[in-house]
């Protein structure tokens, strides 16, 4: 007599809720578009593999969530750890997370807490040992306590907010030393002058890797899409950093073959959109995909999930271990333009800059409901664009994909208006 | 022309300035035994007692001998002088503005010397904090305006001869750069009068201070160099210029981080174009550790040949990194 064992039914993840949403979105991004470039199956397959068929990614050593780009990745490398950024863009851990937050919460914020609250939730990173949850914006100070709550060790980052200030910046240093003290607590490996060596050359050709593709979004007509590169660049808060860099190589590789061949991913005159504000995140990459799907090419960036994450470069004078590290410490404060800072001409200046060096035609300004600092430098950047003859669309939205019809509209006038406005100056 | 630019952009600067300073330093302290006399007025401490080794010298050691002459030929014959040591002073100076201090000056160098030595020991760098720094930058002048002010008041018989070129027997160059050619008569006190005994043994005092200043704190003696107080005043028409651009600048900090000057103003300024302050001597480490195409750059005579490059401060830093 056989043995009828009764078989729970567990639906497999890719029928679920976090599984589709992702699907919807990546089958858009790779989909909706002819010539992708070969080298971004690699990313395709990584977001498959991790969002939709929601497999576990193999990581060294210790995971340690981070919140924010400020946490300096290189001392969680040193010190044997393995970082991740934890700054989520699902729906659906969007609505998980709407228990802990208020309703008009930045939707990141919820959605970062709904997934630590999820079980097997996705990207599968593993056990987090640590999450590092810099004091940016409100809603993320408070996620902390919230995330200490769900049982998570969380470690309080303490980024000053006017960074500008001379005692900002010695303040900060201490700050970052005191975490360097912590993560060698935590993962139980000593952080010395020449794994610190080794860690900084891991994130250094990682963002030489990145400039090179960011330079060749300067040319026009472009080379690739925007699409493809918050994609790229959202890969790097969870892929391995070795993997990630090798790909974005060979990815640089295939754009020099495109440059030489004079290939052209969009129309010649299509509008040249620089992207900024609160930072596009897998699956949200809703409003970059409308610019580009209604004929737009996203050009560069001002985001938190790709500029600002992976440019700024850190310079070494004496390479001894304290040096080191306040170097790499200012690197994470100095130039950051993310909007929780009391004054935020830097933003500002690069905006012009990159509008500038990369030949753009207009702003795109994305703000998630609920995100107060975006919306107060609303005004401000507007109002420098416009003094610069940049025209700016802001655009209030949130995880949901309710107002897709609307913003596509929107994002369709905006470029119509471009184009027009070209036309004219043309003529 | 656009590879050579490259070439340029691209260097190690660290080596070619180890070098260049190299030669510098043996050209102006032993240049001497091969005859070799660049006059002396020069824009730099090339210390006038060396004595046989120099190649030229200090310009401040002549310029406080002829303002202590008495004042009636002061404002006469030893006036025109005067006029033509500074003149000659002026010429040197216009070429390489600052650069004399990053690149030939041989206290700077080894001052440079002595932070290689404790980097090789592994003892971390000293500095000050903002508040000691806009304190101690206004020392310079006021050496400067001691060492003019204090020959004229002898020329005029304010005070006795005694005390002759007054910042030379506080300055550290007089005790240490004989050393190099093996003269070890400067490390004495004078006590051939009071003056004297007070200024040598201050001087002895300082050159410690130098020694043990410049091994835990990068240039620590250029801070209050009065000749760099000089060269500031008079930098208006030099013909090397470090300039940058603040659209381009992201205020990383990354030119701070590399200067030995504590210079905030070189990474926090984005709205200045000609971005040399006082206090700096030129040496360019700025310019090198930029990562931002163009932010800084140095010109001669409004052309420029050396600007900073995202290519070339990735080449550098990968070359720090992995060594
Ligand atoms: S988008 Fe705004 S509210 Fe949300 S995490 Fe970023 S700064 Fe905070
Ligand atoms: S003692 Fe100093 S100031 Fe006098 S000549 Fe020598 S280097 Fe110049
Ligand atoms: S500032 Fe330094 S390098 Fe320049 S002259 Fe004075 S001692 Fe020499
Ligand atoms: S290194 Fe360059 S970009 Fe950075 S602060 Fe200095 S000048 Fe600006
Ligand atoms: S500002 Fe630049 S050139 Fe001047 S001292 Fe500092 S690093 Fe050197």
């Amino acid at each position: 007599m056989s043995e009828i064992r009764e078989v729970p039914l567990k639906p497999a993840f890719n029928q679920s809720r976090q599984a589709r949403e992702a699907e919807v979105m990546l089958n858009h991004i790779v989909d909706d578009f002819i010539d992708n470039p070969a080298a971004m199956t690699y990313f395709y397959d990584l977001f498959r593999h991790a969002f939709i068929e929601g497999k576990a990614l193999d990581r060294e050593g210790p995971g340690i969530g981070t919140t924010c780009i400020q946490v300096p990745e290189e001392l969680i490398y040193a010190a044997g750890g393995t970082p991740v950024r934890l700054c989520n863009g699902a729906y659906h851990y969007d609505q998980v997370g709407a228990d802990f937050m208020p309703a008009k919460s930045c939707s990141l914020v919820k959605a970062t807490l709904g997934r630590l609250h999820s079980e097997k939730a996705v990207p599968d990173v593993g056990k987090l040992e640590l999450i590092v949850n810099p004091t940016t914006c409100d809603q993320k100070k408070k996620a902390a306590q919230m995330m200490e709550g769900m049982g998570y060790q969380v470690y309080d980052l303490d980024l000053p907010s006017a960074k500008d200030n001379e005692a900002a910046r010695e303040y900060w240093r201490r700050v970052v030393k005191q975490l360097a003290a912590r993560l060698q607590k935590v993962t139980g490996k000593k952080l010395t002058r020449q794994r610190l060596r080794e860690a900084m050359a891991k994130t250094s050709r990682a963002q030489a890797a990145f400039r090179t593709l960011h330079n060749f979004r300067r040319k026009a007509p472009s080379l690739i899409l925007g699409k493809d590169v918050f994609l790229v660049t959202n890969a790097y808060f969870f892929d391995d950093i070795e993997r990630w860099s090798a790909a974005v190589e060979a990815l640089n590789a295939e754009l020099a073959q495109r440059e030489a061949e004079a290939f052209s991913a969009v129309q010649k005159k299509a509008p040249r959109i620089v992207f900024t504000g609160s930072p596009p995140i897998f699956p949200n990459i809703k409003l970059p995909l409308l610019i580009e799907e209604a004929g737009g090419v996203v050009v560069a960036d001002e985001t938190c999930s790709a500029n600002r994450m992976l440019y700024d470069m850190t310079a070494v004078d004496e390479w001894l271990l304290s040096h080191m590290i306040e170097s790499i410490a200012d690197k994470y404060l100095k130039p950051c333009t993310c909007p929780i800072f009391t004054r935020n001409d830097d933003r500002i200046r690069r905006l012009l800059d990159l509008v500038s060096t990369f030949n753009a035609d207009g702003v795109v300004y994305q703000s998630f409901a609920g995100c107060q600092v975006y919306e107060m430098e609303q005004r401000s950047v507007a109002e420098a664009l416009n003094k610069a003859g940049i025209p700016m669309l802001y655009i209030e939205t949130d995880y949901s994909p309710d107002d897709m019809g609307q913003l596509s509209t929107r994002v369709e006038a905006f470029l119509e208006s471009i184009k027009t406005r070209k036309r004219q100056a043309r003529a | 022309m656009s590879k050579l630019r490259d070439a340029v952009n691209n260097v190690d600067l660290k080596r070619f300035r180890f070098w260049f300073q190299l030669a510098a330093f043996v050209l102006f302290v032993y240049g001497g035994y091969l005859a070799i006399n660049l006059g002396n007025s020069l824009p730099m401490f090339s210390c006038g007692y060396i004595r046989d080794g120099r190649a030229g010298v200090c310009y401040l050691l002549p310029l406080q001998h002829q303002l202590a002459r008495p004042w009636p030929q002061l404002f006469s014959y030893a006036g025109v002088a005067v006029l033509t040591g500074f003149a000659i002073f002026a010429l040197w100076f216009i070429v390489l503005n600052k650069g004399w201090c990053g690149f030939v000056c041989p206290l700077g160098t080894l001052q440079d010397w002595l932070t290689s030595l404790r980097q090789k020991l592994g003892i971390r760098q000293s500095g000050y904090t903002h508040e000691q720094f806009r304190r101690l930058t206004w020392i310079k002048y006021v050496l400067l305006a001691l060492l003019l002010l204090i020959p004229l008041g002898i020329g005029g018989g304010l005070w006795s001869h005694e005390v002759g070129a007054p910042f030379c027997q506080i300055c550290p160059g007089r005790m240490v750069l004989p050393l190099f050619v093996g003269d070890f008569s400067q490390w004495t006190i004078d006590f051939s009068s009071p003056g004297k005994i007070v200024l040598t043994a201050l001087g002895m005092g300082i050159t410690g201070l130098f020694i043990v200043g410049a091994f835990v704190k990068k240039r620590f003696f250029c801070f209050f160099c009065p000749m760099s107080a000089l060269h500031y005043l008079l930098s208006k028409p030099a013909l090397l210029r470090l300039r940058k651009d603040g659209s381009k600048c992201t205020r990383c900090g990354d030119c701070y981080t590399a200067c030995d000057m504590e210079i905030r103003e070189i990474a926090d300024d984005v709205t200045r174009k000609e971005i040399m302050t006082d206090d700096c001597t030129l040496c360019l480490k700025c310019v090198a550790a930029c990562p931002e195409k163009g932010a800084l750059k140095v010109d001669f005579a409004n052309i420029t040949f050396f600007e900073s490059t995202e290519e070339g401060f990735i080449k550098r830093m990968n070359k720090g990194i992995r060594k």
